[in-house]
């Protein structure tokens, strides 16, 4: 129904100052835009998109409309990607 | 010739090779044939100086293979932890044997991110047979230890003409043991493999019904179990995109030190790879002639210099194209347009003649 995501065990957020962020995973390393960063900074030990949308709604100020297909299509292709699970 | 230095990018990620000693005996290594002496292994402190140099260098993916890196727990706990507090990513690569409680709580309090454990096959006696010793049952109670903490892990098999039938078997195996990311990649033919290829020469037959069987599973197991099958170079018509490109993304350090583009280089003669005792990694990788010497595509003889995938597979694998021909600059075999591809068609299509192999083992000390 309304299921939480947080990263995967031994999926790694890299986000530091003056670099790209990265998510590192087994022997790999994807290259994360701003906002993906974002969600996924913002998961923790498990977050719904409701939840999602409502930190980054006050972070950044977007609509919580406009965020919420974001935030739903983006966790869902890091969850195919087993680096997200449910 | 060489690349200019202001081309060169940053590495991203390191292999430390902490060993060559391993207690299994498997014919498909691809340590080289002389796997040297354990007196010549780094010290625990110069390990420690290559991750900060690594880290400094703005490597962000770390490995520890071998051999078998668990014979080194001590200095291997300690890497981890540097690394871990460099902000790099760390993977443990492993036959498993020795990951026992004590092991796995220390890499995980140093913060160990993937553990990659290699099976033989998921047959006792076969495994047995493969390893040249009996540790299948210490393996499973591994893989169960090691599945059920906050650790990514990777079950791995390495696919040869002795266990390739074993596939669907193989398969069982993982999705029984709960395994979320499973590797079967063919075995390509270094050091000790290459030594044993006509023994291990998967046939035509195996390789294509391999794809098929792996194609049905990854279908069936999308969202459960990632799958990747990985075929041999022989059997393609396309090099692989070797390493992404020599001293482009990744380099690795050798049980003694040598610095090399992949571990697959130290079988190459002629390039004087830079030690880790007499330099650091910056100028191992920025610097030196070794690195310099395949970067770009000015050394690329035809058919690569005009090809159109020249940027795509950088010509191969600059290790095989030694290894078949005896000239490291030589377009990689597997290459259909390579004028020496015939070698590889050759091996292959004699890939059904019965064969003993020579169990990896160290070579007798020279007088």
């Amino acid at each position: 129904m309304n299921p939480r995501y947080r990263l995967a065990r031994g999926i790694r957020l890299r986000c530091e100052a003056g670099a790209e962020p990265l998510l590192l995973v087994p022997e790999g390393i994807v290259t994360l835009n701003v906002s993906a960063a974002a969600i996924l900074e913002t998961l923790g030990e498990g977050k719904s998109v409701d939840e999602v949308v409502a930190a980054l709604h006050e972070r950044f100020d977007d609509s919580e409309a406009s965020l919420a297909g974001d935030v739903r299509e983006t966790l869902e292709d890091f969850a195919a990607a087993g680096f997200v699970e449910r | 010739m060489n690349a200019s230095a202001a081309a060169v990018p940053a590495p991203r990620s390191l292999l430390c090779e902490l060993t060559y000693r391993c207690n299994l005996q498997c014919p498909y290594c691809y340590n080289p044939l002389d796997l040297g002496r354990s007196s010549d292994e780094l010290s625990e402190a110069a390990w420690l100086r290559v991750i900060d140099e690594a880290i400094g260098l703005g490597i962000v993916q770390i490995g520890f293979s071998g051999g078998e890196p668990t014979l080194r727990r001590r200095e291997l706990v300690a890497m981890t932890e540097r690394a871990t507090a460099g902000g790099a990513y760390t993977n443990l690569i492993t036959q498993g044997t020795f990951l026992d409680d004590a092991l796995l709580d220390q890499l995980l309090a140093a913060g160990l991110a993937h553990v990659q454990i290699s099976i033989q096959a998921p047959e006792r006696e076969l495994a047995a047979t493969i390893a040249g010793t009996d540790v299948h049952e210490r393996k499973v109670e591994v893989i169960e230890r090691v599945r059920s903490r906050d650790v990514a892990l990777t079950l791995n098999c390495v696919l040869h003409r002795l266990n390739h039938d074993s596939l669907p078997a193989i398969l069982a195996f993982a999705e029984e043991h709960g395994i979320r990311r499973l590797e079967l990649a063919n075995v390509q033919f270094y050091g000790w493999a290459l030594r044993n290829r006509s023994a291990l020469m998967p046939t035509r037959e195996q390789v294509e019904h391999g794809a098929v069987l792996v194609a049905a599973a990854q279908d069936r197991l999308r969202g459960k179990m990632d799958v990747t099958y990985v075929l041999p170079d022989y059997f393609e018509e396309l090099p692989k995109p070797c390493m992404h490109g020599w001293g482009n993304v990744a380099m690795t350090v050798t049980p003694a030190g040598t610095v090399v583009p992949c571990q697959g280089a130290v079988a190459i003669t002629g390039l004087d790879f830079p030690n880790v005792g007499t330099t650091t990694l910056r100028e191992a990788w920025y610097a030196s002639a070794a690195f310099n010497r395949f970067r770009g595509n000015a050394w690329m003889p035809e058919p690569c210099r005009s090809c159109d995938r020249r940027e795509e597979d950088f010509g191969g694998c600059r290790c095989q194209a030694f290894l078949l021909t005896g000239d490291a600059a030589a377009t990689d075999p597997a290459c259909a347009k390579s004028p020496d591809h015939g070698i590889v068609v050759a091996y292959r299509d004699a890939s059904s003649v019965e064969e003993r192999w020579a169990p990896r083992r160290p070579q007798p000390a020279l007088p």
